[in-house]
C-alpha cells in the first residue's frame, strides 16, 4: 500500500529473466554479459546475430557492447511476453520471430555486397537496397534503431552516460 | 462469496472497478473478471521497457485505416486495466463536446448534456484526488476547483510558456490525478516521469489505489487470468443476458450474474458482444448493425524543440506541466474541424516511442550520442491532441484469425476524418511556430498517431443508431450495460478518463436506484424485446423502430 513506500527504497523486483545459452551452460546474465561471452543465441543464428550487431553498432554506436543481438534473442524467446518495441509499431508478438528473423537475413545479404555497414544503414533508411524483402526496410531500420535505443540507453547505466538521473521508484533487477 | 453474484462486471480498469466499489459500497455483490494478471504496486517497475508489460498484448488486434488506433500501446490488461499506465490527465469534455452533430453536423450527439455529468466530475474529483488551477483555466466548463492546487513548474515548462506567451496563447496549470500534495493517504508526486511504468508511490490516482481498495473492502471477489469470450442469453428469456463465459486456467466457465457489465476497454468489450452472437440471435448490441461503430482515436503528435536554456527535460511527471485551451470550442475555426489542445512541457526519457531518441532516426552514428546528451538538458517539448469525428465506418470487427486459444481477435478500421487531418496539421504547424517563439534553435515533430481509443458502443437516445441507451445498457436487452470509453458518441480533444469515470459513477447511481432514466426517447425493456432481433423476422430495421 502506498503509505508503507518509501522514497525510492522499494525492493528490487522484476519478473523479466535473463538467461543465456553460453558454452553449453545456462547462465544468468545481462545482454552485455551474454554478448562479451560469446552467448549462443537460441532463435536466431549466429550469422543473423552478428548482422544484426554489425548494422546496429552503426545505428546507435555502443549497441553491439550493449548487447543487442542477445537482447532481441532473449526476449524473441519470450513469446508473447516479448517486450521488444515491436508490440507498439505493428510487429505483434506472434509475427515478431519472423520479422526479426528476415530483417536479418536481409542484412546478411546486403552485408555481403557492401563491404561498408554504414553504407547498408544509409540504404535501408532510403529504401534503395534493390534485394530487400518483406518490410519495407526503412520501416525495419526505424525499428532496430528503437531496439538499438532501449538496449543502450534504456538502462540506469545509459542514462548515466548521458548524464541524466535514473531516478527509479523502484530499480529493475535486470538492466531495462 | 457463494451464490450468483447481483453484478458480473468484465474488465478491472477505471470504469469496472469504480463501478465494482460504488456498487458493493451499495450493498450488491460483485465480481470481478479480469482478463490479465494481478498487480500490485510494487510490481511497478520504473523502465520504459518494462512498462510494455502493462499493454495489451494478445489476443493481438489487426489495424486498417489510414490512422490506426495503436492498440497495442493505448490498451492495458491485468489489474487497472489501461488506467494502471495512464498519465493522468483529467480534463472535462467541453459542453460544445456533447453536441457536435446538432450543432456542427458531424459526428453523433451524446444522449445527455455536459450539466448531466457535471456533477459526477466534481464528485470523482473530490475522490480521486486531482491537482489543478481551475482559476487559471479560462476555458474550463463550469466545475468544483480542484482539492488539491498545482504540480510545480519545471525549468522546460517556464521556457516553453513564454512561447504561448509571445504567440497571444493562454496557458494554465495541466490538470492532473496526481497529488501534489498528500491526499487521502497517498503520497505526493516526486516528479520523477516514470508514470508511464504506473506510479509504485501511489501519487498518480490510478485503480491501484482509488477504487481498488474500496472495491475489496467492500467484498468484491476479483478473478485474474478470466479472458471472457462471449455473453450467453438467457434459454427462455432472450432479453436477459444470463451469464459470461470465461478461460480460466485453461478451462472454459461461466459464472451468472443479475446484471452484467462489459467494461473492457472499447476494443475488446465489441469483440466479446460480437462474439456473443449465435444461430438464433444478433450479439447483444447489435441490433441494429451499429455495434462497432464509431470507433475514434485522437489524432496527436508532439514537437520537439532544442534551447540554448537548460530545460531538465527529465523532471516532471509524463503527462506535462502545462495546457492550452486557446480555441477549443471554435470547431469550426478556419483550417480544419474540431476541437485541439496542447499539453506542455512532458517529463521525457531518451529512448521508447515517445522519447527523443526515437523521435529523430536521421540522427546515427558518431553524431548521437552527443546529440542526446544536449537534448537532455535542452529540450522542450509538447503534445497535441485533436478531436476525433466518429464516422460509421471506422469500426471493430471479428479477425479471422483466432489466438492460441481459439478465442476470435479483433480487428479495427480507422480512418481520420479529413476535417479532422486538416485541424491537426494546421495545429502541428502552430506548434511549431510556438516553439520557434519561444526561443528553439531546433524544432522537429513526431509522426501522427492514435492516442486513446473510443466509441464503438455508442449510447444514444435513437436506438437505431446507437447500441446503449443514457446509462449504457444495451437498447436489445434488460440487464447487459457497457461502461467506459466504448461509449463516447464523441471524443472532444480532451484524455477521455475523467470522463469515463463520471460516467461509471452515473451508471453507479442509476443502478444503485439513485436517479431514473431519461424518458420518452429512452425506450424501456418491453419495448425492445431482443426477440424481435432474431435474425430473419425482420426485412429492415425500419420495420422495428419508427424513426
Amino acid at each position: 500500500m502506498p503509505g508503507s513506500l518509501g522514497r525510492r527504497t522499494l525492493l528490487a523486483r522484476s519478473s523479466a529473466a535473463g538467461f543465456f545459452m553460453v558454452a553449453g551452460q545456462w547462465a544468468y546474465l545481462t545482454p552485455r554479459e551474454a554478448q562479451a561471452r560469446q552467448f549462443d543465441p537460441q532463435i536466431l543464428t549466429p550469422d543473423q546475430t552478428e548482422a544484426l550487431s554489425t548494422v546496429g553498432e552503426v545505428l546507435v554506436p555502443g549497441a553491439r557492447s550493449a548487447g543487442f543481438a542477445a537482447y532481441i534473442d532473449l526476449q524473441l524467446q519470450a513469446g508473447k511476453r516479448s517486450l521488444l518495441i515491436g508490440k507498439y509499431l505493428g510487429v505483434d508478438t506472434h509475427t515478431q520471430t519472423a520479422f526479426y528473423r528476415a530483417a536479418a537475413d536481409n542484412l546478411i545479404l546486403a552485408l555481403e555486397q557492401d563491404t561498408a555497414p554504414e553504407d547498408v544503414a544509409e540504404s535501408m533508411a532510403a529504401d534503395t537496397l534493390t534485394d530487400w524483402a518483406g518490410p519495407p526496410a526503412s520501416y525495419v531500420f526505424f525499428v532496430l534503431r528503437a531496439d538499438a535505443l532501449d538496449v543502450t540507453y534504456g538502462t540506469p547505466e545509459g542514462f548515466e552516460q548521458l548524464g541524466i538521473p535514473y531516478m527509479a521508484h523502484i530499480m529493475p533487477e535486470q538492466p531495462w | 462469496m457463494t451464490g450468483q453474484p447481483d453484478v458480473v462486471i468484465v474488465g478491472a480498469g477505471a470504469a469496472g472497478l469504480m463501478l465494482a466499489a460504488r456498487l458493493a459500497e451499495g450493498g450488491q455483490s460483485v465480481t470481478v473478471l479480469e482478463a490479465g494478471p494481478e498487480r500490485h504496486l510494487g510490481d511497478l517497475i520504473s523502465s520504459q521497457i518494462w512498462a510494455r508489460k502493462l499493454k495489451w498484448s494478445e489476443p493481438a488486434v489487426s489495424e486498417s485505416g489510414d490512422h490506426k488506433i495503436g492498440h497495442a500501446f493505448n490498451a492495458g490488461s491485468g489489474t487497472g486495466g489501461s488506467a494502471i499506465h495512464h498519465y493522468g490527465v483529467w480534463l472535462r469534455m467541453h459542453e460544445g463536446d456533447f453536441s457536435v452533430n446538432s450543432a456542427h453536423g458531424k459526428g453523433l450527439d451524446w444522449p445527455f448534456a455536459y450539466s448531466d455529468l457535471a456533477s459526477h466530475y466534481d464528485r470523482v474529483q473530490a475522490e480521486v484526488g486531482l491537482s489543478g488551477d481551475s482559476g487559471l483555466e479560462r476555458w474550463r466548463p463550469e466545475g468544483a476547483p480542484y482539492p488539491m492546487p498545482p504540480l510545480p513548474l519545471f525549468a522546460q515548462a517556464r521556457v516553453l510558456a513564454k512561447g504561448f506567451e509571445k504567440t497571444g496563447r493562454h496557458t494554465a496549470p495541466l490538470p492532473l490525478a496526481i497529488n501534489s500534495e498528500p491526499y487521502r493517504g497517498r503520497a505526493s508526486c516526486q516528479y520523477d516521469g516514470w508514470c508511464d511504468a504506473g506510479c509504485p508511490i501511489g501519487a498518480l490516482g490510478n485503480p491501484l489505489v482509488t477504487w481498488l481498495p474500496r472495491a475489496l473492502a467492500a467484498g468484491v471477489r476479483l478473478e485474474h487470468n478470466a479472458r471472457a469470450t462471449r455473453v450467453l442469453r438467457h434459454a427462455d428469456n432472450s432479453s436477459r443476458i444470463e451469464s459470461v463465459e470465461y478461460l480460466q486456467d485453461g478451462q472454459l466457465k461461466t459464472i451468472r450474474g443479475d446484471r452484467i457489465i462489459i467494461a473492457a476497454f472499447a476494443v475488446q468489450s465489441v469483440r466479446i458482444l460480437l462474439s456473443s452472437a449465435t444461430d438464433g440471435h444478433l450479439a447483444p448490441g447489435n441490433h441494429s448493425d451499429q455495434l462497432g461503430r464509431y470507433l475514434m482515436t485522437h489524432p496527436a503528435a508532439t514537437v520537439f524543440g532544442l534551447f540554448e536554456e537548460e530545460t531538465h527535460p527529465h523532471q516532471g511527471v509524463s503527462a506535462g506541466q502545462l495546457l492550452c485551451h486557446d480555441e477549443y470550442d471554435n470547431k469550426n475555426a478556419p483550417g480544419g474541424f474540431g476541437s485541439s489542445q496542447w499539453m506542455i512541457g512532458h517529463a521525457i526519457k531518451p529512448h521508447d516511442l515517445l522519447g527523443y531518441g526515437t523521435s529523430r532516426p536521421d540522427i546515427t552514428g558518431a553524431e548521437l550520442e552527443p546529440w542526446l546528451k544536449r537534448a537532455a538538458r535542452h529540450l522542450g517539448n509538447m503534445t497535441l491532441v485533436c478531436e476525433d469525428i466518429a464516422l460509421p465506418d471506422n469500426r471493430i470487427t471479428l479477425s479471422e484469425r483466432v489466438d492460441a486459444d481459439g478465442i476470435p481477435c479483433a480487428h479495427t478500421h480507422h480512418d481520420l476524418d479529413p476535417g479532422a487531418a486538416a485541424r491537426w496539421s494546421q495545429r502541428m504547424a502552430e506548434g511549431q511556430e510556438i516553439l520557434r517563439a519561444a526561443g528553439a534553435t531546433a524544432v522537429w515533430q513526431g509522426p501522427r498517431i492514435g492516442m486513446h481509443i473510443m466509441g464503438g458502443a455508442v449510447m444514444g437516445n435513437d436506438p437505431a443508431q446507437s447500441v446503449t441507451d443514457a446509462f449504457g445498457r444495451a437498447h436489445d436487452t434488460d440487464n447487459l450495460y457497457i461502461a467506459g470509453p466504448a461509449l463516447f458518441p464523441s471524443s472532444g480533444a480532451v484524455n477521455p478518463t475523467f470522463t469515463l469515470t463520471a460516467m461509471a459513477s452515473r451508471q453507479a447511481d442509476y443502478l444503485l436506484g439513485k436517479s431514473c432514466p431519461p424518458t420518452p426517447l429512452d425506450p424501456t425493456p418491453s419495448a425492445l424485446n431482443p426477440s424481435h432481433f432474431k435474425r430473419g423476422t425482420h426485412d429492415s430495421i425500419g420495420e422495428l423502430f419508427h424513426y
